[in-house]
């Protein structure tokens, strides 16, 4: 089991890595690379396969349930939006997101090595709901990174059509502008119910742990702070026409406060504290 | 070998190419008596807007003189009209071949990198091919072709990007919106290009208002494009309802200001808009470049596109150029190898009909006690002996094809060694055998075929060039 663990994830790793080079290349060619663009897809697709099969041999090994843990619920973070991107990128056209994709993929999973091992649950909180706040909170990310890397993309294209520069070159392979920002809303509109119960079991636990200090303050605040923005891009999206780069810049600010949320997990994980 | 006659925008104007047009229902009858003619054996004709060329092969016998196939062809071209003779060009041989890969990878269009040029050849060569006036030779050199310039388009970006102001436009619009089925596009004003643009984006799956200061005029040109007409009250409201709007009036002013779009905006909450502004003087604001979600390109912002796209696909022109070179490069080597084929087959023909012969002797009489499967095993038996018997005389008649050293014995001095040593001549032997000018498989005729076959032997490589 430990050979099949530790050998999904270098194969996953190598996946990831060569599918984020394809991307990147298709990105930047000069030529009709439709292999690469073939290819390219398939891999990350195999990297998810290998990468699902690390998490659930390793944590069958650990016996820890993936969402239990932040070591596995980093990397499945990552699954997730492997997967969601590999289901939206033909109906959505998002080939080039994989540009972005495929590295992120790649980092959380071997990000995650890195992390804390083991289950993080803390005394005086409710085992069940504290895995169902893992969970949510989990969709939510995976879903969210996606919705920041489209922001991104849209960021990049748009600028690209306002000045007119190497519009003949790079034009056909990024998406269209409004299938980026279609994409970033509806993955906001997915993930924000999910994020918003991992709000409020946060807020319970916080309510519940005797101690914490300034870091799970911090981490609190973060966390009221990405819901607010993300809220307030989806709400303003639909009163004002808040859309287009106001939209991606208010999504990938969001983005960020959350992935500060993951990086302070990440660091008392790794100094084996508790929630 | 082959000949390529004809002429195209190089070497003629309009005003004679079109004296040189064929209709579609009249070609494969002069196809059918060009091969009639006793130099010529097989033919195809490609006819485009910018050229016309009669690409031929010579009738066996020819061969040895591939100018008088290509005289023959001039005659059939001018025959009717006689006037267009100073402007066709005659390609000969090695030269022919390397035109009809340029041509089909479109390095020798009027826009490098057109992508319409390799689906005429293709189409030249299936209607000759139904018509009959395909042989051994074009069936071996025209899938070459196409195999060539499908190389140039797949690894290099001779044919990327939009080379015409409407194209452009339309592939803008698709960066921002992508499917644009359901889409608005609104024309203000008229003019060609715009009329154009209209038509492209109709086809792309938009729906198209037109408005204009006269309301006939703008129903006229809506019924052109298949959109619904507006009066020019209704201007605002249309580009609220607009994704994308198209203008080219010929007023002295802006027709779009700032504020027009800047309410457009607010009732569109926040959509994107592209604006394409065709007309000098411009009908649009730039101002409005500076709103969140409205794009605006005017007809040098386009232009501009147009010759990056030129100037990269010239730069990749280069790389096809080397493709090409190679591709035709091979083409010789083959043809070169196959000259020994008419020797390899009427020594294998020779050989194979003395075992036979033989052979159904001793079924007669020794051997008459055989039975069917013992008898399918001697004969298999040698087949093979006969197969490695002639394995290295194959080997060593090809090498003296490619390698014309001075050093050994060539392939002339072989060949004629052989038909000496076995009372035989190649050139007659070959013809009749079957094994020789056979139609090329599926994947040859695509241009995907390996290099193995064979053509008659190799005539005198001659260029020439009006």
């Amino acid at each position: 089991m430990v050979d099949i663990a530790t050998i999904a994830f270098y194969l996953g790793v190598i996946a990831y890595s060569a599918a984020a080079t394809l991307f990147f290349l298709d990105l930047a060619r000069r030529d009709g690379g439709n292999v690469r663009a073939q290819w390219a897809p398939r891999l990350l697709a195999i990297g998810g396969v290998l990468h699902a099969v690390h998490v659930v041999t390793a944590s069958m090994l650990s016996r820890v349930c993936p969402i239990d843990s932040l070591h596995f619920a980093l990397s499945f973070t990552a699954l997730i939006s492997v997967a969601a991107y590999l289901a939206l990128r033909e109906r959505l056209r998002l080939f080039a997101l994989g540009a972005f994709i495929a590295p992120i993929a790649l980092t959380f999973l071997v990000g995650a090595q890195f992390v804390g091992h083991g289950s993080d649950a803390v005394q005086g909180v409710s085992r069940t709901l504290l895995m169902f706040h893992i969970a949510a909170n989990v969709g939510g990310v995976g879903l969210f990174l996606i919705a920041g890397a489209s922001g991104s993309v849209y960021l990049v294209q748009e600028r690209r059509l306002r000045t007119k520069k190497r519009v003949a070159h790079l034009g056909s392979r990024l998406p269209p502008l409004d299938a980026l920002d279609t994409t970033s809303h509806r993955l906001l509109l997915a993930g924000f119910p999910l994020m918003t119960f991992g709000v409020v079991t946060g807020a319970v636990f916080s309510h519940q742990m005797t101690s914490g200090g300034s870091a799970v303050l911090l981490r609190s605040l973060l966390g009221y702070a990405t819901w607010l923005l993300l809220a307030g891009v989806l709400v303003l999206r639909n009163t004002a026409g808040f859309r287009g780069r106001k939209a991606a810049y208010g999504t990938i600010a969001g983005v960020v406060c959350m992935l500060l949320v993951m990086l302070l997990y990440a660091v008392r994980g790794s100094a084996g504290g508790s929630l | 070998m082959i000949v390529v006659v004809g002429l195209s925008h190089r070497t003629a104007p309009i005003a004679v190419r079109e004296k040189l047009v064929l209709d579609a229902e009249g070609l494969p009858d002069f196809l059918r008596a060009l091969v009639q003619r006793p130099e010529v054996g097989e033919a195809l004709l490609v006819s485009t807007c910018n050229r016309v060329e009669l690409v031929a092969a010579g009738r066996a016998g020819f061969d040895s003189d591939l100018n008088l196939v290509a005289k023959a062809c001039i005659e059939a071209l001018s025959a009717n009209a006689p006037d267009i003779a100073p402007h066709l060009y005659a390609h000969v041989g090695g030269a022919a071949v390397r035109h009809l890969f340029r041509v089909a990878a479109s390095l020798d269009s009027m826009v490098l990198g057109e992508p319409q040029i390799l689906g005429q050849v293709k189409e030249a060569y299936e209607l000759a091919r139904a018509t009959g006036t395909v042989g051994s030779v074009l069936h071996r050199t025209v899938p070459r072709a196409i195999r060539a310039a499908k190389r140039v388009r797949t690894e290099t970006a001779i044919g990327s990007g939009q080379v015409s102001v409407p194209s452009v436009a339309v592939d803008l619009t698709r960066q921002i919106f992508g499917d644009l089925s359901g889409r608005v596009a609104l024309l203000v004003g008229s003019g060609e290009m715009a009329e154009a643009v209209a038509r492209l984006l109709k086809v792309a799956g938009a729906s198209i208002l037109v408005v204009g200061r006269t309301l006939s005029k703008a129903e006229e040109l809506a019924n052109a494009v298949g959109g619904t007409a507006r009066p020019w009250t209704a201007l605002s409201q249309s580009i609220v309802d607009a994704d994308v709007v198209v203008t080219s009036t010929s007023a002295p002013h802006h027709v779009v200001d700032y504020e027009m779009v800047s309410a457009a905006r607010k009732a569109r909450k926040g959509r994107n808009q592209f604006f394409i502004d065709l007309a000098v003087p411009r009908d649009v604001e730039p101002r409005i470049e500076e709103l969140d979600g409205e794009f605006l390109y005017n007809i040098d912002d386009l232009s501009k596109v147009v010759s990056e796209t030129l100037s990269s696909r010239s730069r990749e022109a280069a790389s096809a150029e080397a493709i090409v070179g190679r591709e035709a490069e091979g083409y010789d080597r083959w043809a070169d190898a196959e000259q020994a084929t008419p020797t390899i087959v009427a020594l294998r023909a020779r050989l194979s009909a003395a075992l036979d012969e033989e052979l159904n002797r001793s079924f007669r009489g020794k051997l008459k006690h055989l039975s069917s499967d013992d008898r399918a095993a001697v004969s298999k038996m040698l087949e093979s002996s006969v197969n490695r018997i002639l394995h290295q005389p194959t080997v060593r008649l090809r090498q003296a094809a490619l390698e014309r050293s001075s050093d050994t014995l060539s392939l002339e001095q072989l060949s004629s060694a052989i038909s000496e040593l076995f009372s035989f001549d190649a050139e007659s032997e070959a013809t009749s055998s079957p094994d020789n000018g056979a139609e090329p498989s599926d994947a040859e005729a695509s241009g995907t075929g390996s290099d193995e076959g064979s053509i008659p032997p190799r005539a005198r490589v001659v260029a020439s060039r009006r």
